[in-house]
């Protein structure tokens, strides 16, 4: 097995070799400005005739450099960073940033129960709209044009409760370390319930379009096969390790935020196959609404913020009355706070799979390194291995079944 | 057998008495300081019981000697246990420190290991296709060094945006442009791409 995988390497990079060529193989290029590659994903593949010989990924083309711009905000400002990551799931960043900085505070025993539950709600509520975008792109791009419109309808339910709770649509920045950046408005929880009788019915509408569709069957069943074996060895995560049969999620094996006390089932899939990741998405979407009902009816009452005044700022109306309360904002705002020194690496389940924060603090208030472990990069290392040996036309479902965002591929 | 990060430490330990340099527990995270030379073999060993490698990445510190972390995190998917690997390289004025490639362990490093190349400069030897990733081809240096200004420094022009010479692709070798390329029916399919990229070193520029 072992022997395999270093041979595959070796020939997955090994230069071409033109002796070889039949006359009919050629390389061409997908991306980056092909539309069914989510964004600036740019493969060579090598076909002959209709069948993939050789995919090599090309990356980078949307480098930001989040990792290095990090290095030079405090903590407070590098947060607005991870929103930009992946920009489907800002929520799920923001939640993953604050639970790092959190642990290197050492205040991870202080967040209330609250804000928790809201974090949580807040999380799932992205997690099913990252899924709905991928449901959307992924059906658009293998021709169910309808699908995508539907999704980006139930999607924009959920963007407007982000904007009545945080006043943004996408970049919230909502959950910071040490809470919440506001209290929650009255009506969050008749919004978000509304929703939760909304959805179900429509949920329902995508599995009669698509689950036992013959277009869609044919399409995703049994196309671009992972195996289980492979899905570990390339670190992939998610639905894509999910997808292959493998019982794991973040959420159950090391609860974050309060996760330990909600009741959900971890769907799998058993071949690994387009269809099993476009399933494990669908029904991971069910466990969603469980979870966030479960959560808005244990809902306890508490302080949007920690208790603590080095990582939250004086409420507004202070500040027009108190002096110390107004150098207390200065200095949070311009300098911010100091982590003790020493490292955290604090993993999340995203909507994408397993998204985690490598934070190193020197005692400055500002981070060492900021590293992150995003599941996009990792699941699309495993490109090659899915398509290698099926057809053009599949490598399509592929990139789309595994619901990448450049966005943090290249951050 | 229940893996935890402590038991796992135990038995680096005893199977690889000298390769451990260092042990350290930080907010409940286990560290495990290798030397380099001795990383592949207990990686190997480590493979069984923790089969599922998260990331790897690098840290600068430029101040100290050896000048830089290269972080390793491992995970156990069965016992839900977690440890981080670290091996420490880079004298003096030593420009790319080498530190063997793990692709051999689990292959899902590729990538990881050309990102830590691309952003610090730390060479893997062995690594298969030892590539920058993120940044572009001809970039010349590694931003994520704590040297590397974060804004405002000056590249000669053609170096603006990180320019691309056109007949550089990854995963093809370049020789491939040179090579006339003919369809089955013997007509040339490259026969105009020398007019529109003399393979061009990446300083000069052409006409303007």
């Amino acid at each position: 097995m072992q022997q395999q995988e270093i041979e595959y390497q070796y020939s997955a990079n090994s230069d071409l070799d033109l002796g070889e060529q039949s006359n009919d193989r050629m390389t061409i290029n997908m991306g980056p400005q092909h539309p069914s590659t989510h964004g600036v994903l740019r493969l060579i593949l090598t076909i002959e005739g209709e069948t993939v010989i050789k995919a090599v990924p090309d990356i980078g083309f949307l480098h930001t450099g989040i990792e290095k711009t990090a290095e030079a905000k405090t903590y407070h400002q590098a947060l607005v960073l991870t929103d930009r990551m992946d920009y489907t799931t800002p929520l799920n960043n923001n939640l993953a940033y604050s639970l790092a900085v959190e642990k290197l505070l050492g205040i991870e025993d202080e967040i209330n129960d609250k804000i928790k539950y809201v974090r949580v709600i807040l999380a799932e509520l992205q997690r099913i709209s990252s899924h709905l975008v991928f449901l959307g792109s992924s059906a658009l791009d293998l021709g169910a044009q309808s699908v995508f419109l539907y999704c980006f309808r139930e999607r924009e339910v959920i963007l407007d409760i982000f904007e009545y709770i945080s006043g943004v649509r996408m970049m919230t920045s909502y959950i910071c370390p040490g809470g919440l950046q506001a209290e929650v408005p009255a009506g969050f929880d008749a919004k978000v319930r509304s929703f939760l009788d909304y959805f179900p019915p429509y949920l329902q509408e995508y599995h009669d379009l698509l689950t036992n569709n013959p277009l869609w069957l044919e399409r995703t069943k049994n196309v671009c096969v992972l195996t289980k074996e492979d899905a570990i060895a390339y670190g992939t995560s998610g639905p894509v390790l999910r997808g292959s049969g493998f019982v794991w999620d973040i959420r159950k094996a090391f609860p974050y935020s309060g996760y330990e006390k909600f009741d959900f089932d971890i769907p799998i899939g058993t071949n690994g196959d387009v269809y099993d990741r476009y399933m494990v998405r669908m029904l991971e979407m069910e466990e969603s609404l469980k979870i966030i009902r479960q959560a808005l009816d244990g809902m306890p009452s508490g302080y949007y913020r920690v208790d603590n005044k080095k990582v939250t700022p004086p409420p507004k109306w202070q500040i027009t009355g108190s002096m110390e309360a107004l150098i207390h904002h200065f200095k949070f705002f311009t300098e911010g706070y100091r982590p003790p020194q020493g490292e955290v690496f604090v993993r999340t389940e995203s909507g994408k799979g397993e998204l985690a924060f490598y934070i190193v603090s020197d005692g400055s208030a500002k981070p060492y390194r900021m590293h992150v472990r995003g599941p996009s990069f990792a699941n699309l290392q495993a490109l090659p291995r899915m398509v290698e040996g099926s057809f053009l036309s599949d490598v399509v479902a592929a990139i789309g079944s595994l619901d990448i965002v450049l966005g943090e591929v290249d951050r | 057998m229940v893996i935890t990060a402590a038991s796992t430490v135990e038995t680096v330990r005893t199977k690889f008495p000298r390769a451990v340099i260092e042990t350290f527990e930080d907010r409940d995270e286990l560290t495990l300081l290798l030397k380099p030379e001795n990383l592949v073999e207990v990686c190997n060993s480590l493979k069984k019981d923790l089969p599922y490698l998260e990331t790897i990445t690098a840290v600068d510190w430029p101040e100290r000697v050896p000048r830089y972390d290269v972080v390793y995190q491992l995970l156990s998917l069965e016992s839900q246990c977690y440890i981080r690997l670290k091996v420490q390289v880079g004298q003096r004025r030593e420009q790319h420190p080498e530190v063997p490639t793990v692709t051999g362990v689990w292959p899902g490093a590729n990538w990881y290991e050309r990102e830590v190349y691309d952003l610090f400069g730390i060479v893997f030897s062995g690594h298969p296709n030892l590539e920058r990733i993120l940044m572009p081809r001809d970039w010349t240096t590694h931003p994520l060094r704590k040297d590397y200004p974060l804004a405002g420094f000056d590249l000669p022009e053609p170096h603006w945006g990180g320019q691309v010479p056109y007949n550089v692709d990854p995963g093809v070798d370049s020789h491939y442009y040179e090579q006339t390329l003919r369809t089955a029916e013997g007509r040339e399919l490259n026969e105009s791409r020398t007019d529109i990229n003399p393979n061009q070193e990446p300083g000069t520029t052409k006409g303007s």
